[in-house]
């Protein structure tokens, strides 16, 4: 209680609550006004809001840098380390997570259709897969590196094994998604199996898919990350982040962790914007 | 019968294909082996015997899984520290726990989500994002944190579950307190309900399809997350996981492996049981 | 009244435990014979008899020694001297008060068919490492040997290894590193012969660096009460490693007792303390300034890359070993 008391009474606390009340109240005027730029500045505002008291924070209280480095040598040290940064994102994220994302998909709608003709087989397959699903990355990825070495090849199969279940989950219930009245008008047309399936089930099961690739995304990167604290070669951001808190370079730790927070965020924003390309006629896209 | 023959038929063949799959792997070990005694390199008849019981096998066959499995839960006390209950019982503590903040905290978001602009404005982009750190980049130094300030590994382990299953549930949560019709709001409205009523009586009724949906995503996650934070630590079946790891004992990995695929589906079973009942008793039953 | 006399004898028995000081201790790795002394230290009482009420954290794959003791989650923590001056150079003030290891147990293990018979061979073979700070030392001896390390054709390539033998088990690396009391028997263990394998001593090859070694906040350290407690848990813990190295199998009996995680096997244990009996020998806690000056310089030679780029100044005492010993 009196500790409490003696957080609350000190100056540096009263500094931080003003500004975050000062900020709280911008945000909340901002988000009375309609205009389109508003969508963009109020998230900004929060993150700002964040960063500046976490910067006053540790510099005021004294915290140790090994604890909680400030966000301004996080800053400085990315922008000394960008070739060192580039090289993991490229090691990581375009060999590793991209690589499996892609396979994963692909074997996932390829195996939601092929198995679309056989409810025999859903109703096997789902079950399992729900199982396999559960299973913790964190002891998938030892075995994965084990099977498929040290380099990018495993961090991709690790990918493969993360995306795949969540991915044909939503093909099958996009494939399912298609009206009765949609499928009789195709069969009216005399539309074989596969005229069917490429010219109205797999449009319209668009929506779900993507729902599934978006989820992929964010899985794809931290399996990547993940994959890569079980052995790797010297490069890579897992390795780095692991490597950099044993020689108590925390910064560095949160340099890697932003590029990875902007690099999953981009690849959602990227899948997102293709999303409202090709699923530009669904209600949730319109409104 | 009729439900099970599908999931036994596809069952069957993943064992089968997993049998084939360990002769061929630990293939090469046994091959080594011979060559450093000096012996002939074993016929394919003799691969069987000599690849489906090693000690250290690179994919360990389906009986040594289930046996180790079977080892390591009935046939030692629970009390003992090799025991896999033990370990599943300090995940599953850790996993609740985790699970009952992070929910809470979930709620909580979704309801100033919902009912404040601004709050939606700056909460939820940044809420994606967060799923997008990885968290278990986060967890040693989150660990050194919570020890710094006394905290028990169990709270550790606690923070790292919640972190992983609020978002589910706020995702699910606001789209669920948004879900009921225009009409029935203006139905409210002309008994002119207070707005703790609408939330009360409307919203979060409402809500409880998307509330299930969400917390069984969520439970899965929390363990995921209570896995993850006892990498570091010293009990739990992340420990194992990671002990089985250092000592080259990839049965003990299997094993560990199973038991929270099974945690996490009897979590899941759980949790949609629960989702029948509640539902049932509202009507709302589908 | 027998429990009511039971009742006040425990009572009186927590009372006299409160007045000892407590004192955190942090692992470097898990508990294994490696911290021997320690456990056996605690076990034996020599603790209490200091007046000490010890509690020993061990440590794991993801537990940085110089965090925890950053975060003031210990009071001494067992670090390697390379890892605790790279912590010092950036601002944490470590000071090592006691060296318990005289030894490195650090080897580098190589499968014979590999081809590599000697350091020569290195060149353009894959060698694994297992960072998190145990990786200055081997940067150094490549950088002596003139091998770079990233991969280029004439160096080597590195391998961040897990904490398993596998990478040489599934030949995924020609050489593996490993520590004489740990990874080379598991190596062993696996069905590998001692005559299929080629091994590199640290010590040997003139790269070694000073390893398990207790270093506290030098802040701390100047209040007299603190060091006072560090001079009796530095006179105990040696006690108990004097101890260990006399008795190894009931040392190993007790860190099994003390495993929380019921991995270990008594039969590992009892190797491991006896080749880490080895590695304590010959010290008797006080650091050598000579075994300083080599590890100092090791790390300053790393190239382009030095572990540390200035002389470290004030990073060890001998004024906890001097009273401890006396």
């Amino acid at each position: 209680m009196t500790l409490l008391l003696w957080i609350l009474l000190d100056p540096r606390m009263w500094w931080l609550l003003a500004f975050w009340a000062g900020a709280w109240l911008l945000n909340a005027e901002l988000a009375k006004k309609r205009a389109p730029w508003v969508r963009y500045v109020v998230p900004l505002v929060f993150g700002a809001t964040v960063l500046v008291l976490w910067q006053v924070g540790v510099t005021a209280y004294g915290v140790n840098k090994i604890i909680l480095p400030p966000p301004s040598d996080v800053l400085t040290r990315m922008s000394n380390s960008g070739p060192t940064l580039w090289a993991d994102l490229v090691q990581t994220f375009f060999k590793g997570a991209l690589s499996g994302y892609a396979i994963g998909c692909a074997t996932a709608v390829v195996t939601a259709i092929a198995i679309d003709r056989s409810p025999f087989l859903q109703a096997g397959l789902l079950p399992v897969g729900n199982f396999v699903a559960a299973l913790p990355i964190v002891g998938i990825a030892p075995i994965l590196v084990m099977w498929f070495g040290f380099d990018w090849q495993s961090k991709a199969a690790v990918v493969v094994v993360m995306v795949f279940f969540p991915v044909l989950v939503n093909t099958i219930a996009g494939l399912a998604a298609s009206d009765t009245m949609q499928r009789d008008l195709m069969a009216t047309y005399s539309a074989n199996y596969w005229q069917t399936l490429f010219k109205l089930r797999l449009p319209a099961a668009m929506p779900f898919i993507f729902n599934g690739l978006k989820i992929a995304t964010t899985l794809a990167l931290i399996g990547a990350i993940v994959a890569e604290f079980f052995g790797s070669p010297i490069v890579g951001m897992g390795f780095r982040i692991v490597a950099e808190v044993g020689r108590s370079n925390p910064d560095m730790v949160w340099a890697e962790i932003a590029v990875a927070a902007l690099a999953g965020s981009a690849f959602y924003g990227l899948v997102a914007l293709i999303e409202k390309r090709v699923t530009f006629w669904h209600p949730s896209q319109r409104n | 019968m009729k439900r099970a023959l599908p999931i036994l038929t596809v069952l069957l063949i993943i064992v089968a294909v997993w049998y084939a799959a360990a002769v061929r792997m630990n293939a090469p070990w046994a091959y080594d082996q011979a060559a450093r005694a000096d012996q002939a390199a074993p016929s394919l008849m003799d691969l069987p015997g000599l690849t489906l019981d090693q000690d250290r096998p690179v994919l360990p066959s389906p009986h040594q899984v289930i046996a180790e499995l079977a080892r390591s839960t009935f046939g030692l006390a629970p009390s003992s520290k090799k025991s896999l209950i033990y370990h599943a019982w300090v995940t599953i503590s850790g996993t609740l726990l985790g699970f009952a903040m992070g929910t809470t905290l979930g709620v909580l978001l979704a309801v100033g989500i919902v009912y404040s602009r601004s709050m939606e404005m700056s909460v939820l982009p940044w809420a994606i994002a967060s799923q997008m750190v990885p968290i278990i980049a986060l967890a040693p130094m989150l660990a050194v944190v919570m020890n710094a300030v006394g905290a028990t590994p169990l709270m550790t382990k606690a923070v790292i579950s919640a972190y992983l299953s609020f978002f589910p549930v706020v995702v699910g949560m606001v789209k669920g307190l948004r879900s009921p019709e225009v009409m029935q709001l203006d139905l409210l409205q002309t008994y002119a309900a207070p707005g703790r009523a609408v939330f009360w009586k409307l919203r979060l009724p409402s809500s409880m399809p998307y509330f299930f949906a969400s917390v069984k995503v969520g439970i899965a996650a929390s363990l995921v997350g209570a896995i993850v934070a006892e990498l570091n630590q010293q009990a739990g079946l992340g420990a194992r996981l990671l002990q089985g790891s250092y000592y080259g004992q990839t049965t003990q990995i299997w094993a560990a492996l199973f038991l929270s695929a099974i945690l996490a589906a009897v979590l899941v079973m759980l949790a949609g049981r629960i989702e029948g009942r509640v539902l049932k008793r509202m009507g709302m039953a589908r | 009244m027998k429990k009511l006399l039971t009742a006040a004898l425990f009572t009186a028995m927590a009372t006299t435990a409160q007045a000892a000081d407590d004192v955190t201790l942090q692992l470097k790795w898990v508990t294994q014979g490696q911290f021997a002394g320690y456990y056996v230290a605690a076990a034996k009482g020599y603790y209490e008899a200091e007046g000490l009420n010890v509690t020993i954290l061990p440590g794991g794959p993801d537990v940085a020694p110089t965090q925890v003791i950053a975060g003031g989650g210990a009071d001494v923590v067992i670090d390697w001297m390379p890892s605790a001056l790279a912590a010092r150079e950036k601002g944490l003030a470590l000071v090592n008060i006691a060296q318990p290891f005289k030894s490195s147990g650090m080897m580098l293990t190589c499968l014979k068919e590999s081809g590599v018979a000697t350091p020569a061979d290195f060149a353009d073979k894959t060698l694994g490492v297992w960072f998190g700070g145990n990786e200055y030392p081997f940067l150094n001896w490549m950088n002596k040997l003139g091998l770079k390390t990233d991969g280029s054709a004439g160096g080597v390539t590195v391998l961040k290894q897990g904490f398993n033998v596998d990478p040489l088990l599934q030949k995924q690396a020609a050489c593996i590193s490993t520590m004489t009391y740990n990874e080379y028997w598991q190596v062993i263990d696996a069905g590998v012969k001692p005559e299929d394998l080629v091994t590199f001593k640290y010590e040997d090859e003139g790269v070694a660096t000073l390893e398990d070694g207790l270093y506290v906040m030098e802040d701390k350290l100047k209040d007299p009460a603190f060091e006072d407690k560090m001079v009796r848990f530095v006179r105990a813990s040696m006690k108990g490693w004097k101890y260990a190295e006399a008795n190894g199998d009931e040392a190993a009996q007790i860190v099994i007792d003390n495993d929380a995680t019921g991995a270990q096997t008594i039969e590992d244990q009892k190797r491991m303390v006896a080749e880490i009996g080895k590695l304590t020998a010959g010290s008797n806690g006080a650091l050598d300034e000579a075994d300083y000056k080599r590890t100092v310089a090791a790390l300053m030679s790393g190239g382009s890359d030095p572990v540390i780029t200035k002389e470290p100044v004030g990073a060890w005492t001998h004024a906890v070993t001097d009273k401890a010993l006396q």
